[in-house]
This record gives structure tokens, C-alpha cells and sequence, in this order.
């Protein structure tokens, strides 16, 4: 493989460096829909901090961060483990899944809800779900529950 | 990063005043606490909360229907310690529908330093389904019902919120509206009651 050309690189710092990602999924009783909650660090152990974090979510979503980067991705405390951990605000999750999941009904599509929701907003921040995930048997899934 | 007065309540209320602390200016726990770097970052968690409890108490309708000068009037009234700047925009958010009695659900968090879990926090109705307002006992009856079952009939623990203990009976709905934290969250303590 050729080395890397330095001017091509997005993302933090010039040099490559490797960041460790973790995801949890929650659900939120106050929105009543999931939640992703994740923290990034380097390799040595450092935090990335909310800067370098908005720096590196995917290009098309970052017009929408600029627009409302506190309504998007803050930090928040994991209601379980108490730790600090970016989320990414649910107060719209409601408003996007109502929309797919109208037309999947309307095409007596079985839908996943988990599957959907998170294809959506994972990708934002660096999770990009395989596509076997969306060939689930309809056996395997179920039907979304739209309360 | 929680209120400083349910911090006092949790580790300092039945010690001797002045409360003694410790200010770090180096290594900050970046893994355990919520760094807020600017002034923005504070308003965002406030803003984040305010959020969250009208989400519960209104489905988020009266937040939604403010406009962004509201919400920037509320953080200016909390930060510059202007009462009425604060309450001109924060009395549209303790308001409910007059066919209903109360808000939708209440917005609480339990606290108690012994232990693993940070804080408790569930749906929980004001109003009963027969119409009868829920109490702050019944809140806790719910919840964390160890906090009030009395071992060999002996209260071992204190229900706190702003530093004082609030009778039982007291309806939830009137301490969700009255004793709320500026964010708009019951903070309650459970703590041990001290023996003297």
C-alpha cells in the first residue's frame, strides 16, 4: 500500500492516528425513543474532546452541525455508568423515524425499528451499520410499533 | 457537574458550616466529569435539561412554541441572576392546560452517594387516575421504595431537596412547580439521617 498523502487528510490532526469508538444504545423514558450515546479515544488513552468530535462527523451532516452544533451532538452523563459520554440529541428522532416508518407501512414492509433508526444516525458519528443487518427475514424482525 | 446545593445536600448537609472544598486547577477527570470549558457548554447542558423536562411535563410543546429569544432570555436571567428575566419565560413552562391538573409527567432525579447507580429517574404522573394528586411519598414509594420503608420502625434515611426535608404528603405537582431546580428537575437527595 502507498503511503497516505498528508494534504488528502480529513479528520484530526495531520498525522493518522487511530480512534476507538464506543457505542451504546439506550432508551430515553423522557423522548420514549433510543438513544446513541458514544466516546471516542486515541490509542494512549486520550479523550477526543467535543471540538475534535464535531470535527470529525461525516461531511454531509456537517452543514447541520454548524447550523445547531448544541442541539446536535453534546456530552452528557450515562445515566448508568455515570461516566461523561457525547449523544446525539433525540428531541427530533420522533419527527425522521414517523416519516420512514409511515411509508414502510403504507408498503406493508416489515421494518425493524432498531435497524432503521440506527442506520439513520449512526453513520453521523463514524457507525455505519453492514447492509446484511437491513436483509433480516421477515421471521427475524418486528413490526414497528408506532405509539 | 451536578447543582452545587444537592451536592452539599449528598456530602455536607449535617456537617458543620463553612463547607470546606477543594479547588483542582490540573487534571481534570476528563473519563468521570462533564468538562464545560465556556460558558456555551453550560448553557447547552442547561438548555439540554429544560428540554428534557418540558418533553416529560408537555410532550415539548410549550418549549417548541418558544422562540430561540426565550430560550437565550432564560439562560440570561439564570446566569445573570435577574429573577424576573427568568421567571418572565420560566412561569409559560410551569403552566398546564386548565382541563388538566398538572403536568404530564414529572420531571425527577434521585440521588443517593451510597450508591453505584448515578441517579433514578422514571415516568412518574402527578395525578392519579381517579384525580387524586400524587404525593412526594408516593413518588418515592415507586421509585426507591428503601428510601422510605422504615427498618425496625426507624426512619434511617432523609428526603432532601434544597436543603430541607419536605413532608411526605406534600403533593408532587406542587413541588415539581414550586422547588424545581432553575433546570426544571426535582433534585432529591436521599441521605442517611444522622443519629445524635
Amino acid at each position: 500500500q502507498e503511503p497516505s498523502d498528508d494534504s488528502g487528510a480529513t479528520g484530526v490532526g495531520s498525522t493518522e492516528e487511530v480512534v476507538r469508538y464506543e457505542y451504546h444504545v439506550l432508551f430515553s423514558s423522557s423522548y420514549q425513543v433510543p438513544v446513541l450515546y458514544f466516546r471516542a479515544c486515541f490509542l494512549d488513552g486520550r479523550p477526543l474532546t467535543l471540538d475534535e468530535i464535531w470535527g470529525s462527523v461525516h461531511a454531509s451532516y456537517q452543514a447541520r452541525l454548524q447550523e445547531g452544533p448544541w442541539d446536535t451532538i453534546t456530552q452528557q452523563e450515562h445515566p448508568i455508568l455515570g461516566q461523561p459520554f457525547f449523544v446525539l440529541h433525540p428531541c427530533r428522532t420522533n419527527e425522521f423515524m414517523s416519516a420512514v416508518l409511515h411509508g414502510s407501512q403504507e408498503h406493508h414492509r416489515h421494518t425493524n425499528y432498531i435497524v432503521l433508526w440506527l442506520s439513520t444516525v449512526g453513520p453521523v458519528v463514524g457507525l455505519n451499520l453492514p447492509l446484511s443487518y437491513a436483509k433480516l427475514a421477515p421471521e427475524q424482525s418486528t413490526d414497528a410499533d408506532l405509539s | 457537574h451536578y447543582p452545587i446545593g444537592l451536592l452539599f445536600d449528598l456530602h455536607a448537609s449535617n456537617t458543620a458550616l463553612p463547607w470546606s472544598i477543594t479547588v483542582h486547577f490540573k487534571n481534570f477527570p476528563e473519563k468521570d466529569l462533564l468538562h464545560c470549558h465556556s460558558k456555551d457548554v453550560i448553557e447547552a447542558h442547561f438548555m439540554a435539561c429544560i428540554k428534557e423536562a418540558d418533553a416529560l411535563k408537555h410532550k415539548s410543546q410549550v418549549i417548541n412554541e418558544m422562540q430561540k429569544k426565550d430560550h437565550k432570555q432564560l439562560w440570561m436571567g439564570l446566569q445573570n441572576d435577574k429573577f424576573e428575566q427568568f421567571w418572565a419565560i420560566n412561569r409559560k413552562l410551569m403552566e398546564y392546560p386548565p382541563e388538566d391538573n398538572g403536568f404530564r409527567y414529572i420531571p425527577f432525579r434521585i440521588y443517593q452517594a451510597t450508591t453505584e447507580r448515578p441517579f433514578i429517574q422514571k415516568l412518574f404522573r402527578p395525578i392519579a387516575s381517579g384525580g387524586q394528586l400524587h404525593t412526594l411519598g408516593d413518588l418515592l414509594k415507586d421509585v426507591c421504595p428503601s428510601a422510605i420503608t422504615p427498618e425496625d420502625g426507624e426512619q434511617k434515611t432523609q428526603v432532601m431537596i434544597h436543603g430541607i426535608e419536605p413532608m411526605l404528603e406534600t403533593p408532587i405537582q406542587w413541588l415539581s412547580e414550586h422547588m424545581s431546580y432553575p433546570d426544571n428537575f426535582l433534585h432529591i437527595g436521599i441521605i442517611p439521617r444522622p443519629t445524635d
